[in-house]
């Protein structure tokens, strides 16, 4: 848990370092920061995990699965920021909040990870979501990025309230606000539990599903995403869901297994509605950004259908599935933030025709980005969706879930290459991009990662 | 573990060979390319002899080394791992042993082309994947690899590919290849439902404890997988691609379609011996086809005209020998001929080579002659593997040849009376091909006269160690008979031991007396003296040359192209599939298109809506949002409530 308190410093640290006026320091000291962050997370792996090695009274716990969260996390955004090149040479940027606010995102993404305690569940999803509201907001003098900014604020605050007000029925109908402490409660009354309780897991599980953007909680996210600059949108398209997920198993799995006949079937038809509503819609866009937004509904549905599945290997395959997801969705935006530079801003398809003449490498990249998005073979990918899938299937009485999702992937992969037959096949001029070190870094790594998930899927399959 | 890391190496360093030609090839400089992918050959031909000097010492225990676990589907788990044994050892040696020195004469050959480093980098990637195959400890790696070398040898067929027939035949190896995939892939699958493991070491002990000889279940699966091995290993009725495949340069058809990766399908038989032995109808059908392949290519070759043809229907010819002898349960016996075969074949081909790069490209034998005074080296290797492939004593063809045909005499007469007939031809057309190429006087251009010369050093040096290995490598395996012991057959012993139990013929010593064994020999080698001679006769004594192909007449017009083999295969099975799929165009695909067109409408409709939806107004998002949280709480409440 080292980890939070270092994040925490080091974003203090980094606000200090924007006193100092040459900007060249932050990306470097950020990408130091996250990286030892990172290091310090793994440093706890082979301890061994009891009760006593709870952090803080109960508050929170470090085991293996938080911390293969927490490292999910924390990839992701040292893969995020290596484009942040674009933003702070902008005039009129701020890059020393943006590295502080991002660091500070990280820590309440973590909390969300390893919460022990609702109050910490809260707290966690707090400083993640006002961090997000003001970088949707960061571009000051675009309207649709304060526009972006107002909406999620407005809507966000909405289901906080719902969150909340469920923790606080969870806490009169068990006296407690232990996660550990609400099984407790459950375990022992089976057949004589409070209503208050029924009414706060609905008002919880809103709270969660509107942070995974899931249908029909989902209205902010095409608007935000596509308001917000491309960066921060790669950072909530993927850390804010994957924290998102992880909370909610947790929670799940820790207070709610007795229940689970009580909330399965509510789940399994929220992640159909949500697969339907994003896959359709995505397949009707003209924007690729805004294709992406629906596209990243659309993977909260297949997460969704893990989370229904709910068997020994549904963790696995939600682990599996959040990081083969952020690393291809990170390469996507990653080209599109470099492309959209060279199109005077356009992020519609249209802005990469032709791509591939130029710049190979770059299509390369959006092409395995895709195909491991559509769930083509030999790609993260496609393994993620596997897992997912086998595990519904093993729970059984899923089918019409599956069946819904398979047809849905389908219409995934009418979308999802639009784009790759713009960048091959249609006519366009794009001048060869220059690409920074760290730039070429991260493609290369988001590469390496989503052919060894698709190739390899035991090495990390088996790892928690 | 240090033998693990070991058996890692040894497809590891190709790869990297590829890996960096691949991706360099356009900044890396040619001499620099030839010299990184043959020392990444090299460097692999010397781990593989570590790793067999190790086994020997360790008192030839077979060895798994378990580089990690790949793929975990529920009950099934596939490891990625190697096998190292008696067999993978021996496929090692040949497959690094004369890759090496066959990525060495590339550098020769190849030099002055422009995608010079391209090729040296597939080349590389083809020694990977064969490695893969031969190393491999599961039925999935096999397959894994043995598409690896389809890849391959598809790409290096159409190197040339600004050349629009060479892409055909290119084009045509992939797909007769794709049909042998078929049942390879089916087999398997049938092994992981019969056996639920794809393991060599699981699935072997496990079919002698089911199964009994004759089973129809282990019929089905070695027959599937004999499939894939007539595509790879070129068989009737697969066999067309093979001398089309000579379209590729030159070390390629002596690496991939000579010494190689043809001789995939015979390892994949003689790894999987238990199977086939528990099915005696496979190995009836196997020992027909090995021998009719053998006759009819041989037959098409005594009639060809182009140097590689001439060859490549002789490498189809001795496939077919290896098939006939893997028929009568001969399997160490084939793998004997794998070897020799691999040497000779391979000489013969870069001596093929060497000269069509001394003649500036010529492949037509009726426009050289007299060479032998001019290309000196070129000429005693290639007459040292025209001796060892016809099977003269004590060349290395005659022993592994000799002892094929020993054991089918045992099994049936009738198929070894035919099989002497093969060999009759053989000789024929390979001492018809040496007489025309080196013998007489010169018929080429006068320009091409001026042009002749020997060939540089890092193509002679393979051509010299490999006529060296045509010699002696009989050696292996001299037989009993003689006095000797029988070296190769005793190491690949340990390999039988299950198939010993389902039936004690299996690597059993000969029953035949000694007097029969010498008859046997005696009667072979009259016979390819016989055609020798009268192939001396005919074109050295009478000087005859091939007519021009306008000339030709009757059955010699037939045999010549080929017995119309392609044009029978265009017209029963290419014409007819293109009228199903004309068929399929015009009638099906329109009901097609309006179910698939309907669904495109249906979804455009239904994103029209759910687009519509997002106004972008926030008071509506919120009504919507109350909307849904009301539906959601009364559906998830309803038990609660009702």
């Amino acid at each position: 848990m080292l980890s939070i308190i270092l994040l925490s410093v080091s974003g203090i640290a980094s606000l200090f370092l924007g006193f100092n006026k040459s900007r060249s320091l932050l990306m470097p000291a950020t990408l130091l920061f996250l990286l030892v962050a990172l290091a310090v997370n793994l440093w706890d792996w082979n301890v061994p995990f009891t009760l006593s090695s709870a952090y803080n009274n109960g508050m929170m716990t470090v085991d293996k699965t938080t911390i293969v969260f927490s490292a999910i996390l924390l990839v992701s955004a040292l893969l995020v920021i290596p484009f942040s090149q674009n933003y702070i040479d902008r005039p009129q940027a701020q890059p020393a909040e943006y590295y502080a606010i991002l660091l500070f995102a990280l820590v309440g993404g973590i909390m969300m990870t390893a919460y022990d305690n609702l109050i910490m569940l809260f707290v966690g999803v707090e400083i993640l979501s006002i961090s997000m509201y003001v970088l949707a907001g960061s571009d000051k003098r675009n309207l649709r990025s304060t526009e972006a900014a107002l909406k999620y604020f407005l809507m966000g605050a909405f289901a906080t309230g719902f969150l909340l007000f469920g923790v606080a029925l969870l806490y009169g109908a068990t006296m407690s606000f232990s996660i550990k402490g609400i099984a407790d409660y459950t375990n022992a009354n089976v057949g004589n539990l409070s209503p208050l309780l029924y009414v706060g897991i609905v008002m919880v599980l809103i709270g969660v599903l509107f942070k995974v953007s899931a249908a029909p909680f989902h209205f902010w996210t095409p608007d935000v995403y596509e308001g917000s600059p491309s960066l921060f949108t790669a950072f909530m398209s993927t850390v804010v869901k994957t924290a998102g997920f992880a909370a909610l198993y947790r929670l799940l799995a820790v207070s709610f297994t007795g229940l689970y006949d009580y909330w399965a079937m509510s789940i399994a038809v929220v992640a159909l509605l949500t697969l339907v509503v994003g896959n359709i819609t995505a397949s009707h866009q003209h924007s690729f950004k805004r294709m992406m937004a629906y596209s990243g509904i659309s993977h909260a549905g297949y997460l969704l259908i893990a989370v229904t599945a709910f068997q020994n290997t549904s963790q696995d395959a939600i682990l599996f599935y959040s990081l083969a997801y952020s690393v291809a969705t990170i390469a996507a935006f990653g080209v599109l933030i470099l492309v959209a530079d060279k199109q005077q801003g356009s992020e519609d398809f249209s802005a990469f025709n032709g791509l591939a003449k130029n710049n190979p490498f770059l299509a390369f990249v959006m092409t395995l980005a895709m195909c491991s998005l559509a769930g083509i073979p030999l790609t993260g990918g496609f393994f993620g969706k596997f897992l997912i899938f086998s595990s519904a299937f093993a729970k059984g009485g899923l089918n019409w879930l599956l069946i819904g999702a398979i047809l849905m992937s389908a219409v995934g992969i009418y979308y999802y290459f639009k784009v790759v037959i713009a960048m091959y096949i249609r006519e366009g001029k794009t001048e060869k991009i220059a690409l920074t070190g760290l730039q070429q870094a991260a493609f290369v790594l988001s590469i390496l990662l989503t052919l060894l998930l698709g190739v390899v899927p035991n090495l990390f399959a088996d790892l928690v | 573990m240090q033998l693990t890391l070991l058996c890692a190496l040894v497809p590891l360093f190709p790869f990297i060979g590829f890996l960096v030609n691949g991706l360099g090839f356009r900044n890396i400089p040619n001499s620099a390319a030839g010299v990184i992918s043959t020392a990444s050959a090299v460097a692999s031909f010397v781990v593989s002899v570590l790793l067999f000097s190790n086994f020997l010492s360790g008192g030839s225990q077979p060895f798994t080394a378990v580089l990690f676990d790949w793929v975990s589907v529920g009950g099934l788990k596939i490891q990625f791992s190697y096998l190292i044994d008696q067999l993978s050892l021996l496929m090692l040696m040949v497959v690094t042993g004369v890759g090496s020195l066959i990525h060495l004469y590339s550098m020769g050959y190849m030099h002055h082309d422009e995608g010079f480093g391209k090729f040296m980098a597939f080349l590389n990637l083809f020694m990977f994947s064969m490695l893969l195959l031969v190393m491999g400890s599961n039925y999935l790696i096999m397959f894994f690899g043995w598409e690896g070398v389809g890849l391959c040898s598809y790409l290096l067929i159409g190197f040339w590919n600004k050349n629009v027939s060479y892409g055909d035949a290119a084009r045509k190896a992939f797909v007769m290849n794709r049909i042998g995939d078929l049942g390879f892939l089916i087999g398997i699958f049938l092994i992981i439902n019969t056996f639920g493991s794809v393991e060599y070491q699981q699935v072997f002990p496990k079919a002698v404890e089911l199964f009994k000889a004759g089973d129809s279940t282990v019929f089905w699966i070695t027959f599937c997988l004999f499939i894939g091995a007539m595509g790879k290993s070129a068989q009737i009725p697969l066999y067309t691609w093979l001398p089309d495949a000579m379209a590729g340069p030159t070390p390629v058809s002596a690496l991939i379609h000579a010494a190689t990766m043809v001789t995939a399908g015979i390892y994949m038989v003689i790894r999987s011996n238990v199977l086939y032995t528990l099915a005696p109808d496979t190995l009836e059908i196997i020992a027909i086809v090995g021998l009719a392949t053998a006759l009819f290519a041989a037959s098409i070759g005594l009639f060809q005209n182009d140097i590689k043809k001439v060859l490549a229907y002789s490498t189809v010819s001795q496939l077919g020998y290896m098939f006939l002898a893997l028929g009568v349960m001969a399997y160490s016996s084939a793998m004997f001929h794998v070897m020799t075969h691999a040497f000779f074949k391979a000489l013969l081909f870069l001596g093929a080579g060497s000269v069509i790069h001394a003649m500036g490209g010529e492949q037509d034998i009726r426009k050289m002659g007299g060479l032998q005074g001019h290309i000196k080296i070129t000429f005693l290797t290639f007459l040292i593997g025209t001796i060892a492939i016809s099977g003269i004593p004590p060349f290395a063809g005659f022993f592994s040849k000799d002892e094929i045909l020993m054991h089918v005499y045992e099994h049936n007469k009738l198929l070894w009376a035919l099989g002497v007939v093969g060999s009759m031809m053989t000789s024929f057309y390979m001492f018809r091909l040496l007489f025309l190429t080196f013998f007489g006087t010169f018929r080429g251009t006068k320009h091409q006269h001026e042009h002749l010369h020997e060939s540089p050093l890092s193509m002679t040096v393979p051509l010299m160690v490999l006529a060296v290995l045509s010699v002696f490598g009989g050696a292996l395996g001299l037989p009993e008979v003689f006095g000797f012991n029988h070296q190769l057959a005793n190491f690949m012993s340990p390999l039988f031991e299950h198939s010993k139990t389902v039936n004690a013929l299996v690597g059993a010593k000969s029953a035949l007396p000694h007097s029969t064994e010498y008859a046997l020999m005696f009667v072979s080698v009259m016979a390819v003296a016989l055609s020798m001679t009268a192939a001396w006769v005919l074109f050295v004594k009478k000087a005859n040359v091939p007519a021009s192909d306008e000339t030709l007449d009757g059955m010699t017009k037939v045999i010549y192209n080929k017995y119309y083999v392609d044009e029978i295969y265009q017209a029963a099975i290419v014409k007819p599939l293109y009228s199903l799929s004309e068929f399929c165009h015009s009638v099906a695909e329109t009901a097609m298109d309006m179910l698939v067109e309907s669904t495109g409408k249906l979804v455009n409709v239904a994103g029209n809506g759910f687009r519509q939806l997002q106004t972008g107004i926030v008071g509506y998002y919120v009504l919507a949002m109350v909307a849904g949280i009301l539906l959601f709480a009364v559906f998830t409440l309803r038990s609660v409530l009702f």
